[in-house]
């Protein structure tokens, strides 16, 4: 039983970031229709940008995020303007080659930087835990981050659904052209979400990054994940990135144990499958015809 | 024009001698093996300048497999038809050096692997394929010969990494503690680079093994320690096979990596001859201290260019001398044997490691030995 609850807690706080990282993808496609293949490579810019902003500044990883989140977000919309903008019409080929280069020069360059040495933020509780009793412990700096995600995805709902650029961004996702004769400044929409997008990769890394280790390559692991998770909630569906970032994590810290750690990739993948078969618009996915 | 002549005469008989030895070198220098890459990279730019100084003139052709076993495979297609160098020093992983094993053989150019660890490499009867470092077997067998000897373990658990590396060290290892009448309670490999173990190791701990038997590169190394000390798994020993239990990284993380024993081809505090010279102009070129690959490496490539130079730049006689040769260096008494199913293996002695107060300190065996085992583990803090 202790195993179980175990694996399940670790699932779920694991989980809380992924779905962190699928949010920003799946915004990102919504409002644009552009497939980030360097998402995992905004991700691993934020957790180099953490990880010099804690050896230099000595500013905790967690109390960092708030220096991150806007300087990501400004990083964002920068690609967004000087570069997604001008493909937007393109073939989707084009669009997915331009983001995978963006990615290659991001990761190049923070190798010719850093060198492609591991990185590891120690911090005081890098493995501190909270024991909650029947064997079961909770990582400190693990539990502190899904809190975080938690309030974040919580802040950004509020945005989406409450205020007047969030109710823009998800006109511009659900039909753009119908949007701009609205008079709303799609391209402007499309910048801020594309900032989000990259602030939301960039926190994710930030808040990861006490937990696990900063290479130069680290970004490939996420993109596919986060890719994983956005088809499995649904493309374009912020509600069902989060259920599937959550889905993933579980599945993963399950199958695990229940099944063997080197089948847990295998696991996740059947799952996918399993869904795009049955649903093949993804679990919250509207389909689109 | 007699002149002319006279020069060129001379040119013609001095250019063998003069002549640069072309040698090949595969490693992998950028994707995530990169951090040990560097190593190689560096062991073998020493051994460039002491061959240098020695008069061996060395043109070196470096190839970066960026950790990939195809990629690797068309540097040595490359290396082998195009460039004709004389031998090949490299690749660094398991899975690449396996995969250009079988180019080497069908090319006939002599592959000198300086610390890959899998068995299999040099168990195929391949006449041009030499390795230096001792194959993951000596890993498994010298650790659980420690723990063996230090206390009376009765379980054992494994986790590892399911790549070449990975398996195959804990597939010997599974082998070896069956002779030894020790039981394997728990047996898990993974995908490397999850972000979590935690689930495992929670598994791990519910059958409270008196060994932990652990396989993996660098950074999961440290991971994996920490999320042990998370969910409090607290055995006898902790054994480290290999790469990501040695280096200076995992070292500094004292918090989780004091007292975890783990096992090196090569350590600067050994009395191999030019062992603690190395380690010094090492750390003084590269601002940093050497792993055993670094050391690894330096040595074949010494023994290759040196041998390349006796053979004339000719493949088949430089076959034939690294077969016949016996070295005393750096990783001490160097000679490629066949033994035991091996074909060309230098039957390296295996140094076993503990880190003390954030050091690696050589406990075993005794006449290397620098400091006293601390054994058991001690409680978590």
């Amino acid at each position: 039983m202790a195993v179980f609850l175990q694996s399940l807690i670790s699932g779920i706080l694991i989980g809380g970031v992924y779905a962190l990282i699928g949010i920003g993808l799946t915004l990102i496609f919504g409002v644009m229709r552009v497939i980030n293949f360097a998402h995992g490579d905004i991700l691993m810019v934020g957790m180099y940008l953490t990880y010099m902003i804690f050896t230099l500044l000595g500013i905790d990883p967690f109390v960092s995020v708030l220096i991150t989140f806007p300087l990501m977000f400004l990083f964002g919309g920068f690609l967004q303007k000087v570069f997604i903008n001008r493909v937007l019409d393109a073939l989707a080929q084009n669009q997915i080659l331009l983001t995978i280069g963006l990615g290659l020069i991001m990761s190049n360059t923070v190798m010719l930087i850093f060198t492609s040495d591991y990185k590891i933020l120690s911090t005081s509780y890098s493995s501190a835990t909270i024991k909650v009793g029947g064997g079961v412990s909770v990582s400190t700096p693990l539990l502190i981050s899904f809190l975080i995600t938690a309030a974040i995805t919580a802040a950004l709902y509020w945005f989406l659904l409450k205020t007047d650029t969030g109710q823009a961004i998800r006109a511009t996702a659900q039909d753009r052209d119908a949007a701009q004769l609205m008079g709303i400044n799609v391209k402007r929409m499309s910048i801020i979400a594309f900032g989000l997008g990259s602030a939301l990769a960039g926190t994710a890394g930030a808040l990861i990054s006490p937990t696990y280790y900063i290479f130069p390559q680290v970004g490939s692991v996420f993109t596919l994940k986060a890719f994983v998770i956005t088809v499995l909630g649904g493309m374009g569906s912020v509600v069902g990135a989060t259920l599937g970032g959550v889905l993933i994590g579980i599945t993963e810290s399950m199958s695990a144990v229940y099944i063997s750690s080197g089948w847990k990739d295998v696991v996740v993948f059947v799952l996918f499958l399993l869904v795009l078969l049955f649903k093949p618009s993804g679990l919250m996915g509207k389909s689109r015809t | 024009m007699r002149k002319h002549l006279l020069a060129l005469g001379a040119t013609l008989v001095l250019t063998p001698c003069l002549m640069a030895q072309k040698i090949g070198v595969i490693n992998s220098m950028s994707g995530p093996e990169a951090p040990i890459g560097e190593n190689i990279t560096n062991g073998i730019k020493l051994a460039e300048e002491d061959l240098k100084k020695k008069g061996v003139n060395l043109q070196l052709v470096w190839e970066d497999d960026t950790g990939k076993p195809q990629i690797s495979m068309s540097a040595m297609e490359k290396l082998a038809t195009r460039e004709n160098v004389v031998g090949v020093v490299g690749p660094y992983t398991s899975a690449c050096s396996n995969a250009v094993a079988k180019l080497a053989e069908k090319y006939k150019v002599p592959l000198l692997i300086p610390a890959a660890a899998k068995e299999e490499i040099t168990r195929q009867g391949l006449a041009h394929v030499f390795r230096m470092n001792a194959p993951a077997d000596k890993y498994a067998s010298s650790l659980i010969d420690a723990a063996a000897s230090l206390g009376k373990p009765k379980t054992i658990a494994f986790i590892y990494e399911n790549t070449d590396f990975g398996t195959s060290t804990s597939k010997t290892a599974k082998d070896y503690v069956a002779t030894k009448g020790i039981q394997v309670v728990a047996d898990v490999s993974y995908p490397k680079g999850s972000a979590d173990y935690r689930s495992t190791l929670a598994q791990i701990k519910s059958k409270n093994p008196d060994l932990v038997f652990m396989v993996s590169y660098v950074a999961d190394a440290i991971l994996l320690m920490r999320q042990s000390r998370e969910v409090g798994l607290q055995p006898q020993a902790f054994l480290g096979a290999g790469a990501g239990f040695t280096t200076v990284e995992f070292a500094k993380e004292r918090a989780i990596s004091d007292n975890v024993i783990s096992c090196t081809q090569w350590t600067d505090d050994v009395n191999w001859p030019g062992a603690k010279d190395f380690g010094a102009r090492y750390k003084a070129k590269f601002g940093k201290e050497p792993t055993y690959h670094a050391a690894c490496a330096y040595a074949s490539m010494i023994i290759m260019a040196e041998t390349a130079k006796a053979s004339g730049g000719d493949r088949t006689k430089t076959r034939a001398a690294l077969k016949s040769g016996k070295w005393n260096g750096v990783m001490g008494e160097v000679k490629f044997a066949d033994y035991d199913g091996f074909t060309n293996q230098n039957n390296h002695q295996m140094l076993v490691q503990q880190i003390i107060a954030g050091k690696y300190e050589t406990v075993l065996p005794a006449q290397f030995a620098t400091k006293k085992a601390i054994y058991p583990f001690p409680k978590w803090k």
